[in-house]
């Protein structure tokens, strides 16, 4: 791998993994809120997760195998937040108050 | 209030006490790199190293303890059985915790021989106490196991939470004993003490602080156990699934099959994953508390927690996770910079979170608030982002310049620790890192005033065990 391969794959790592935690911090506001600019605004940190995958497969000097897991992962960031909501609100829903004795 | 809760209290000062010698310590560190030859034969880096990371170690395993020593009498509704030998073990625990420390600092190192292991220095990284040390952290650690579990015993009552700690506790204290053979084989050594430092803190310190995270919402969100305890198995499956095989991406540069690296990226990739569950599960409570509580401080710690976790372990971990970016950021400041977001974020900021719980019952004040907590919240959480921020850049132009463009020699790694980007990067480490101290000495002032003017007006009516 180059040097500046090196720097540019590591940096859109992370910024994949950040924009993947905005998209989940600002769902989960938006859902609190009922706000639908906080519902715009993780959807395009959402659109900016898949850019960042998109850029990383054409771009970036990692192996297929490696190319292909980070596809698969962008897809399961765009479902977590929503199923870990359901739960959480179906937990909610259910959980009979029992504190410590 | 319970001897066992007292015991958690000494244990918490304690813990506290620690925090500032691994902060001094590792200013003095910072300190080494802009000034290579301060202190030269004297005490040199390695000894303040080996202080700051012991003193991590130790000073979040008794933040730990006391926090269980702490719950455990409200979970079960009884004293922890065997607490008179607790109260001993700890003032053992703490003199030879001194003892350790004052041979670090004026012994140093002695002849590479058997008496130097027992008396003086292990040898091992994160687990350097010498021998006869290490035998009393391990009778400490099983005094603790026992205590908790026969507690749970003679109360005939098991709860979700403590099924979870039991059966944590269990290899977590297993896995410290790696710290006690002694191999020739340096590529075998290696692989066995990665057992033990990954596993600790990727897998049974996660699960760890998870069941104290459960007992501390329940606290101070009123949240009901059923959903806690739920929210608990979920992750205690997604992190030891994902974190127990992670312990691949170590394995580079020691001699280990080349098969590891691959299984070590993929599941260290996934660790992302449970933690941006976590994350979404801190703004619901949040928002379903409308960021109102009693215990301000605390609240803000444990969503520092939650926050932290996510960034330090989750984006600074994935930047350089995967095997062909790890294969040249492994051991450069680059690790430092995550090692340091990811054990404050996991665990520096969860202790703190337990610490002010515990002091709002103590003082007998509702709600706890002041002015200092804000400040040394944003001073160490500030000064923390800026010393990663100073190790990210050192490391990069370190992986950049010592290892992809230079092939990792001697020479370029000279090349790359005279690189202006290095630097830089290690100056603005230390400034940063006095930030962060400066943080630490108004959390010390505030968790030793917060709350005693309102209880001395209003004194609480005594607590009864």
């Amino acid at each position: 791998m180059s040097p500046g391969g090196l720097i540019i794959t590591a940096v859109l790592l992370g910024l994949f993994v950040a924009a993947g935690g905005a998209y989940g911090i600002l769902y989960a506001a938006g859902q609190l809120r009922r706000s639908a600019p906080l519902a715009r605004a993780a959807q395009g940190c959402y659109a900016l997760q898949l850019l960042i995958t998109l850029a990383v497969c054409l771009g970036s000097p990692l192996a297929l195998p490696w190319k292909v897991f980070l596809a698969a992962s962008a897809a399961a960031y765009g479902f977590i937040p929503p199923l870990m909501w359901r739960l959480l609100e179906t937990m909610h829903r259910a959980g009979k108050e029992m504190r410590f004795p | 209030m319970y001897r066992s809760q007292r015991l958690a209290l000494r244990y918490f000062t304690a813990a506290i006490t620690l925090f500032g010698v691994m902060t001094a310590a590792g200013l003095l560190s910072a300190l080494y790199y802009v000034e290579p030859s301060l202190l030269y034969n004297v005490f040199d880096f390695q000894m303040a190293k080996i202080l700051h990371i012991d003193t991590l170690v130790i000073w979040l395993l008794m933040g730990f303890i006391g926090a269980v020593y702490w719950f455990l009498p409200k979970e079960l509704g009884r004293e922890t059985v065997g607490i008179a030998l607790a109260e001993v073990l700890f003032w053992v625990f703490c003199a030879a915790v001194a003892v350790v420390a004052a041979v670090f600092i004026l012994v140093q190192y002695g002849a590479s021989n058997q008496f130097s292991m027992w008396f003086i220095n292990q040898g091992r990284k994160y687990v350097e106490a010498p021998r006869w040390a290490a035998v009393g952290i391990v009778i400490v650690v099983l005094t603790f196991v026992y205590n908790v579990t026969m507690t749970a015993w003679r109360a005939r009552k098991m709860t979700g939470v403590l099924w979870v700690l039991i059966i944590d506790l269990v290899p977590l204290t297993v896995l410290y004993l790696d710290a006690f053979p002694q191999m020739t084989n340096m590529s075998q050594d290696l692989y066995w003490w990665w057992w033990l430092v990954h596993m600790w803190v990727e897998a049974t310190w996660e699960v760890l602080i998870g069941c104290l995270m459960a007992w501390s919402l329940m606290e101070l969100m009123g949240t009901s156990r059923k959903i806690v305890e739920a929210w608990l198995y979920i992750e205690v499956m997604l992190v030891l699934g994902t974190g127990i095989l992670g312990l691949g991406h170590h394995y580079f540069w020691i001699g280990t099959p080349q098969y590891w690296l691959g299984i070590g990226g993929f599941f260290s990739a996934l660790e992302p994953l449970p933690l941006l569950g976590m994350v979404v599960h801190a703004v619901y409570d949040a928002g379903a508390h409308h960021m109102k509580t009693t215990n301000r401080p605390a609240f803000y710690w444990v969503l520092a927690e939650a926050f932290g976790n996510f960034i330090g372990a989750g984006i600074w971990g994935f930047m350089m996770t995967l095997p062909q970016i790890n294969l040249y950021s492994h051991g450069t400041q680059w690790t430092v910079s995550h090692g340091h977001f990811a054990f404050w974020g996991a665990y520096g900021c969860g202790v703190i979170a337990m610490v002010y719980l515990v002091l709002q019952h103590t003082r007998g004040t509702t709600p706890l608030d002041s002015r200092a907590w804000k400040w040394s919240f944003a001073l160490l959480n500030l000064g923390m982002l800026g010393m990663v921020g100073g190790l990210l850049v050192a490391g990069i132009a370190q992986a950049f310049y010592g290892r992809a463009q230079g092939g990792s020699t001697l020479q370029a790694f000279v090349v790359a620790s005279e690189n202006h980007w290095f630097q830089s990067g290690m100056y603005a480490r230390l400034v940063f890192g006095i930030l962060f101290s400066v943080g630490y000495v108004v959390l010390v002032y505030d968790l030793l005033a917060i709350g005693r003017r309102a209880a001395i007006a209003a004194p609480p009516q005594a607590s009864v065990a």
